[in-house]
């Protein structure tokens, strides 16, 4: 090509692309208008929008508009415009042009909620005594028949000498009299009328569980009150209120030192001296008492270790093999599929004996029969994405084999499983956990599901005890099913079968961070809780450097499968729950960044665990020649033969154990 | 990338290398099992390639979210990757190219897969193949990208997959791997405009399904045993074709978009898998999943011009730079083994270089070519 016929075609194609791009940045100026600036609908209500397309002389142009929803579950439109209230809320709808230069525009909707139809008060005794208070209680519907907690309600009182009502809806009635209170919500009013009667309270006596007993942190302590008359008979209604000083021994900026309930129940944070005071009406009557250190806290000394250099670790099981020696399986995260195989019999020489390695990136979840032969492996991240289960017989955990590789329904991954009776239990592709009959380990066989209805629902992890398995589903918390119970189940059964699995009961918090949950009976108290674990990480997660996590454990108290009760949690500041272990009062629980915690879960439990002082003892695991060297991150523990094993993301396989402290207490 | 301002594209290309300009070749690969996309550039002049940049992607941080599929914007200032899993839904993430920075995320269906935006509507057409779901029809997710909404979900197949838009912007192609169809997609209209059995027994030649209501049809029920099982489809940049990776019989399969029928069909490595046609129209690129190995055929012979062996065992996807100078391989590996980037000069039908990835590279998206 000779240079003026090259130089020629080099200033056409410039000329093409410069006209090219003109062509874009000096496409006519035009924009959509809406024939409102923001819609508001009724819920149910429809209607018609419309919008043309101008250009900056405000000149009509033949563009088409098409419309969409931006929350099509609460706003339903059709691309004409076409409008439908489904929720209350704020919405948008998008309006686009298509061809060349596309116009977008955004036109805000609001929903309105439906008008309230009824308030009703809901505290309401049958007496109100002079001198006494109570907060007030009401229950608001809307036109739709939905109870309504978003609407203020503002109470007046037709004779404030009587009774006045402060900012937060809390009576106080201060001498006899006849009054009418009036509750608004909206437009919507109701009316009580009340005749405040003497207050016959002469006096209020206060009891309490631990009278004459020593009292530490973390206890929890019930008081009981009653207001009485001049003959010391009880008023049953009179209302009582529970308060209280605290004297905390450390009282240099310490933090809230006690939290106290109007049911009666009081815990102490710190060690000092506390008065609890009950109050009805003008009468009151206090105690005081002294709450020691719990003092639970042990040395941990580590007993050995076994190092992974190159991948991180994931779970860990550790047993009793059929030899008598004692063994561990740990999987692997995001590197080559492999199970490691340890020996465990000398704890402070845990060293590997076999490793299996399959198609997968990460072997999440490792779990053993209760025999010791059997053991279960998951896979993630499989090169031809068909993941599932491989069952191993670990008879000789130094030339493990493996006896079949399953994947039926299963291919989405599987990231927990559970060994239970002669079936697995295999949480996969995030919704749903099989449950597969594996008598004949060579040949398993699903015999059923068990999956959740609910609207996007996800799953994490189950985990059986007595024949009820405890799924954590996220966002749907923890939900417990029968799969089989037996006898020994520390609650009721619904004849569930691994054929036919039974939904018993459920809790749900809001956050939707539930990963793990472990039942447990207290030893001390007899109650039947869940422990309901979150993972969360807000920090982000760096995969080649130290880490932080976010969440805590939550307890759940069930008084039968229909009363749940979050009524305690433990949580690490700055750091997050992981797995944990629960046995004779004593929760294992793996923190990730804030390494292994044993934390005294014996008596009732109420309110903030790690700041009554609970902890028996933490241990930080690092190593200089981990995968991530000299940073904890926690992933399970489990207690085993007097020793706590626990596996590390960052380091591997440890065990450790509790020392002695001749000064320490006894949970 | 290779409909994206192609004629501009093309002449700028043409216009750089007749004045002897080095070229600079950029795309994005998404790692799959690492939850990572990377950077990729590649030099033509010392022919080596490598990772520019790592950007971390996914949601949730200790499990496998599954980076699969990765497109950019016509006008290269975004990027968007779909995570194939989540809690239970994929999402759809949007970067910003060059900074790499997230913009927003929007939940899409069960396992989301591969995408292109439509010059015509300005909208991305994402299917969700849900490959570990039902064997039922799924569908292709509509998304606004400036503001990420979720506009609307057309049914369509049994695992959907490959997503790409015709040149005009007008129709958006997939496969039914499962039921062995080619469908098309009106973007306008947000419809399936047609299908097509890509079957040799069950072809319905140039059948207009456009008016037909499958609403009704319970696709879950049928009876149909998928034989070619179509993993990709990628329209030619100036004729009347669609070229399909029939993956489960090892063809090459050439549709007629104005006949609505197959024109043509080649027997091809095992399994192939991604497929893209190149810019010029000349060739196409076909990655063969069963064999670890890339096919670069021409398209007017019919004739395989090259087989060349990839340096993983599992050949995922491909993208060819807008001159269709080089074809880029996403190749997976297997276990903990790395993934790979792939370079082959079409010019010579040579792997010039590889660069190392994270774990089973997958989407494939070229980005830009400077000098």
């Amino acid at each position: 090509m000779d240079t003026l016929k090259k130089n020629g075609i080099t200033t056409l194609l410039f000329m093409l692309s410069f006209l090219m791009l003109t062509g874009v940045t000096n496409a006519q100026e035009k924009s959509i208008v809406f024939e409102m600036d923001q819609l508001s609908l009724q819920i149910d209500e429809e209607t018609e929008i419309t919008a043309k397309v101008v250009d900056s002389d405000g000149n009509v142009l033949p563009d088409t508009v098409m419309f969409f929803s931006g929350n099509r579950r609460s706003l339903i439109v059709s691309q004409l415009g076409r409008v439908k209230a489904i929720k209350p809320g704020s919405y948008s709808i998008i309006a686009i042009t298509l061809g060349e230069n596309r116009v977008r525009k955004v036109l805000p909707v609001m929903v309105e909620f439906p008008p309230v139809t009824s308030v009703q008060f809901t505290t309401k005794p049958e007496n109100v005594y002079a001198g006494t208070s109570f907060p007030l209680h009401f229950e608001v519907k809307d036109a739709a028949g939905a109870i309504r907690e978003n609407v203020d309600v503002m109470v007046s009182s037709s004779d404030k000498d009587v009774i006045s009502i402060n900012q937060f809806n809390d009576l106080r009635a201060s001498k006899k009299g006849t009054v009418t209170l009036t509750a608004k919500a909206e437009d919507i009013t109701v009316e009580w009328k009340i005749n405040v009667k003497e207050n016959p309270t002469a006096s209020v006596s206060l009891s309490y569980n631990y009278e004459d007993k020593a009292i530490r942190t973390g206890d929890v302590i019930r008081f009981e009150a009653s207001a009485l008359d001049r003959r010391d008979r009880e008023v049953p209604d009179a209302p009582i209120n529970y308060t209280f000083i605290s004297s905390p021994d450390d009282n240099l900026g310490q933090g809230a030192s006690a939290q106290m309930e109007q049911d009666g129940r009081f815990v102490a944070n710190h060690p000092g001296k506390y008065t609890v005071m009950a109050r009805s009406g003008n009468m009151v009557a206090e105690t005081s008492f002294r709450v020691d250190k719990r003092n639970v806290q042990r040395p941990i000394e580590v007993v050995g270790k076994g190092i992974v250099p190159d991948v991180k670790t994931s779970d860990l099981w550790v047993w009793e093999g059929v030899d008598g020696r004692d063994y561990a399986v740990t999987g692997t995260w995001g590197a080559r599929g492999e199970a490691f195989f340890w020996d465990v019999t000398d704890p402070t020489n845990i060293h590997t004996i076999d490793t299996v390695q399959v198609d997968a990136r990460t072997v999440n979840d490792v779990k053993v029969s209760e025999d010791g032969t059997i053991a279960v492996i998951t896979r993630e991240g499989a090169s031809d994405r068909k993941n599932g289960i491989i069952i191993l017989d670990v008879t000789d955990p130094s030339n493990v084999e493996i006896l079949s590789e399953y994947n039926e329904d299963l291919t989405g991954g599987v990231h927990n499983a559970f060994i239970y009776e002669n079936h697995v239990y295999a949480v996969n592709n995030g919704r749903k956990y099989d449950i597969i009959n594996i008598e004949d380990p060579r040949n398993p066989r699903t015999v059923s599901q068990f999956e959740l209805d609910t609207p996007g629902h996800a799953i994490h992890d189950v985990w059986i005890q007595d024949g009820i398995a405890y799924s954590s589903n996220w966002g749907d918390g923890v939900i417990a099913v029968d799969i089989g119970s037996n006898t020994s189940a520390d609650m009721p059964g619904a004849g569930g079968s691994p054929e036919n699995p039974v939904p018993l009961g459920s809790y749900t918090y809001p956050s939707g961070w539930n990963h793990a949950a472990f039942p447990f009976k207290s030893k001390s108290t007899g109650d039947f809780y869940i422990a309901a674990g979150d993972e969360a990480f807000p920090y982000g997660l760096d995969r080649q450097g130290p880490n932080r996590a976010a969440g805590w454990v939550h307890f759940v108290k069930f008084d039968g499968w229909d009363n749940p009760k979050e009524v305690a949690r433990y949580q690490v500041p700055e750091a997050g729950s992981h797995n944990y272990w629960i046995e004779d009062d004593i929760m294992y629980a793996a923190f990730y960044n804030g390494g292994l915690r044993i934390v005294d879960i014996s008596g009732e439990l109420m309110g903030d665990l790690y700041q009554q002082g609970r902890e028996i003892g933490m241990f930080l695991p690092t190593d200089k020649d981990a995968a991530i060297p000299n940073a904890p991150f926690t992933w399970g523990p489990m207690p085993y033969k007097g020793l706590i094993y626990l596996s590390d993301w960052n380091s591997g396989i440890w065990a450790v154990r509790v020392g002695e402290d001749p000064t320490a207490g006894t949970n | 990338m290779k409909k994206a301002s192609s004629i501009f594209l093309i002449s700028f290309a043409l216009l750089c290398n007749m004045n002897g300009f080095t070229q600079e070749y950029y795309l994005y690969v998404a790692a799959e099992s690492e939850d990572q996309v990377h950077l990729v550039h590649f030099d033509a002049e010392t022919g080596k390639g490598k990772i520019a940049k790592t950007i971390d992607v996914g949601r949730y941080p200790t499990e496998i979210d599954g980076p699969h599929g990765i497109s950019v914007s016509p006008d290269g200032e975004y990027w968007y990757v779909s995570i194939a899993h989540g809690n239970p839904y994929g999402m759809l993430a949007k970067y910003k190219t060059g900074t790499d920075e997230l913009v927003a995320t929007t939940d899409l269906g069960m396992f989301p897969a591969t995408m292109e935006i439509s010059e015509q509507t300005g909208l991305l057409y994402v299917v969700n193949f849900n490959l570990h779901g039902e064997m039922k029809p799924s569908t292709v997710s509509v998304v606004e990208p400036e503001s990420m909404f979720r506009l609307t979900d057309i049914e369509t197949g049994i695992m959907p997959h490959g997503s790409r838009i015709s040149p005009s912007g007008k129709h958006q192609y997939h496969v039914s791997m499962m039921t062995d169809e080619l469908i098309e997609v009106n973007t306008t209209s947000m419809e399936v405009s047609r299908r097509l059995k890509l079957s040799e027994s069950e072809s319905m030649g140039g059948m207009d399904h456009s008016s037909m209501d499958h609403s009704a049809m319970n696709h879950g029920d049928m009876k149909h045993k998928p034989v070619e099982k179509p993993t990709w489809a990628d329209p030619h940049p100036t004729k009347p074709f669609v070229y399909v990776a029939g993956n489960g019989s090892d063809e090459l399969i050439e549709i007629n978009t104005e006949t609505w029928e197959i024109t043509r069909r080649f027997e091809t490595g095992k399994a192939p898998y991604n497929l893209e046609v190149s810019p010029d129209g000349k060739l196409v690129v076909v990655s063969y999943k069963g064999e670890g190995s890339t096919g670069v055929w021409d398209i007017e012979s019919g004739k395989e011009l090259a087989k060349i062996a990839n340096t993983r065992r599992v050949s995922h996807g491909v993208t060819i730079s807008p001159d269709s100078k080089y074809a880029f391989i996403s190749v997976e590996g297997i276990g903990g083994e790395p993934g790979s980037v792939d370079i082959i000069n079409l010019e010579t039908n040579t792997l010039v270089d590889h660069v190392e990835t994270g774990k089973q590279a997958g989407g494939i998206y070229f980005w830009k070519q400077v000098n």
